[in-house]
């Protein structure tokens, strides 16, 4: 892919993060559908107000699950039954109450994986460039304390002025403009 | 209250009182628990002239229903005692019905003396309390060799004198801490806020070895009051799967309590979806930690496969109990787990409190079959009686009037603590506290 030049979007800065979410759900009202927001920690509703009601992280914890029971399970009543059947105390080689311990932890450990790993590849990382990073206000406050709303370029109602003159209307502490 | 911090904090309305229909619940409770009686008494003469065991059914029912309501009487002292420890928001919402739950033990008091009463009806041991006795027993082939052993070898403890002795304390015990709660909230709601911290140590200092006299005596009282219907069998993890089994009992109840109240003021203003959340989660813990323990004491008696342990389950697997033991897995674990894994429905109101309605029903299921096939006509034997839907109705009755009570002590005070820190953030509308 050629790299893409030009503006990347409009970076509005602010101090609180109810002020945020008040700005994001106000944008997502009027229409706008490229746009992100960025904290230094989880808000919930910022998501929730730009559209984000639900991500695919829980289906995929749930087929991981099910998928690391199911297999260790499976494994065992082979190992047991079919590969290499001892008698064990007199009881039936198929003792599904053995199965369950190890059955139980490869549930949590498929489950755990799929969880961190999924949501790290839903989110499209490890990513090693994104154009925000050339604001500097962003560098250094998009971790510590400051709360961002971009309005990004793609967006068919994207307009360097207009939109500029729409983000300040939020009374943010700053709104820059970021290329690629 | 200082709410000026915060220009969009909600207000609270004046009136803290419980809503009036608390006392619509009262007398739809009565009517229904009149009913269940009505049926209970009919079940016992049917059952009576079926198999002559109408009565006794009567009985063993109603020691399910005293279990059913000790769970939420001393549950809820338990959680009240946990929350004063660990803080949060969720525990300031839940501590006036928690106090209410706390103030039903004399409810509780009352149904456990019918089994003290009849405990000869119930227990071997209170029946057969001689050596001579037992030997008797044993010979005219009314017990056999390993329970008649078990009954001699235990008999220091398992005795009228020391069921009586000990149960008593633990109701005194109970009381004495659900007095100083209860008082003591009082007092300090009569104080201002430069008062709060004294107070927030003041709980702590009392709930915190409170909790721990709580895991003691209800273990005490779990072992004398349903352990010992069979004399033989013992497990150590007993006393934990009784107090984990409250927990899922008492948040599955306050869940459906707090989500009620939350049609009118002041549990509307109080309740959001954050710590409806946040509770639907800690049952969700529960229901986890229940099964373990559950199946941690099956797989390690399954292990073993002793003669003197492996019986008590086979006496609940064999005879067609291990239908009821499937539909209890399902019904205790599988449903509200399945149900509970679900974010949606923890933040659903409605689908919440049909999960956890759900739930206080899989408590008495599951004690159905702790409780029954203790005694020997049951054992390995599940069969259709007239008396076996006693466990329907008188643990239905018992619980209806037991909730008639919860409610008149819901309203006896405002169901809002003022003074207390965690007032201020639950009142911040939800995303600013992010």
């Amino acid at each position: 892919m050629p790299a893409r030049e030009g503006t990347y979007g409009l970076l509005a800065e602010f101090e609180t993060p109810g002020d945020l979410v008040r700005a994001a759900r106000q944008a997502h009202q009027d229409g706008w559908r490229r746009m992100d927001c960025y904290t230094p920690y989880p808000v919930e509703e910022a998501a929730e107000a730009i559209g984000f009601h639900r991500n695919k992280v829980p289906l995929l914890t749930l087929i991981g699950g099910l998928l690391g029971g199911g297999v260790v399970f499976t494994l065992q009543t082979w190992i047991s039954v079919l590969a290499y059947p001892i008698n064990v105390a007199g009881r039936p080689t198929y003792s599904w109450p053995a199965f369950i311990v190890p059955a139980y932890e490869w549930t949590i450990l498929w489950a755990g994986l799929s969880a961190g790993f999924g949501m790290l590849a839903l989110c499209g990382l490890p990513s090693l460039y994104h154009p925000l990073f050339n604001a500097p206000n962003f560098r250094d406050g998009a971790t510590t304390d400051k709360f961002f709303l971009c309005l990004e370029a793609l967006d068919p109602k994207f307009d360097l002025i207009a939109t500029r003159a729409y983000l300040a209307a939020f009374k943010p502490t700053s709104v820059v403009e970021v290329d690629y | 209250m200082d709410t000026s911090h915060n220009p969009h904090a909600k207000q609270l309305p004046a009136d803290l009182g419980a809503p009036a229909f608390v006392d619509a619940w009262k007398t739809r409770a009565l009517m229904i628990g009149a009913i269940f009686t009505v049926i209970a008494v009919i079940l016992g003469f049917l059952g009576q002239a079926q198999d002559g065991l109408g009565w006794i059914h009567f009985l063993r029912a109603w020691l399910l229903g005293t279990m059913w309501t000790w769970g939420l009487a001393v549950g809820g002292l338990a959680l009240l005692m946990v929350q004063y420890c660990s803080g949060g928001k969720w525990g300031l919402l839940l501590r006036r019905p928690l106090e209410a739950l706390s103030r039903t033990l004399p409810v509780v008091f009352t149904y456990w003396l019918v089994t003290a009463i009849f405990a000869d009806r119930l227990y071997l041991w209170a029946k057969y309390t001689t050596v001579a006795a037992t030997a008797d027993a044993l010979k005219s082939g009314l017990i056999n060799e390993i329970q008649a052993h078990c009954l001699n070898f235990k008999r220091p403890m398992l005795n009228p004198d020391e069921y009586w002795g000990i149960s008593l304390a633990c109701f005194a015990i109970w009381t004495f801490y659900a007095w100083r709660l209860n008082t003591l909230a009082l007092k300090r709601e009569s104080q201002g806020p430069e008062t709060t911290p004294y107070w927030i140590k003041k709980f702590e200092n009392i709930s915190g070895p409170g909790i721990l006299v709580y895991s003691i005596t209800m273990t005490a009282c779990a072992i004398y009051w349903v352990m010992s219907l069979d004399p033989t069998w013992f497990s150590t993890v007993y006393g934990l799967v009784f107090l984990v089994a409250q927990g899922y009992l008492v948040l599955a109840f306050s869940i459906i309590v707090a989500i009620s109240l939350s049609k009118g003021e002041p549990y509307k203003t109080l309740l959001r979806q954050t710590e409806q959340h946040d509770l639907g989660k800690l049952a969700f813990a529960f229901v986890m930690l229940n099964i373990y323990l559950n199946f941690g004491q099956f797989l390690i008696i399954w292990s073993g496969n002793l003669p003197l342990e492996i019986n008590w389950y086979l006496d609940r697997i064999r005879g067609n109990w291990g239908v009821i033991i499937t539909l209890d897995f399902i019904f205790h674990w599988v449903i509200p787990f399945a149900m509970l894994l679900s974010r949606d429905i923890k933040r659903n109101k409605k689908r919440l409190v049909r999960v956890c309605q759900w739930m206080v029903f899989a408590r008495a299921f599951d004690m159905f079959w702790l409780i029954e096939p203790n005694f020997k006509d049951a054992a390995r034997n599940l069969h259709f009686s007239w008396g076996i839907l006693e466990y329907i109705a008188v643990p239905g009755a018992m619980f209806c009037f037991w909730l008639a009570y919860f409610c008149t002590r819901l309203k006896t005070r405002p169901l809002v603590e003022v003074n207390d820190p965690h007032l201020a953030e639950i009142l911040e509308p939800e995303h600013a506290h992010a």
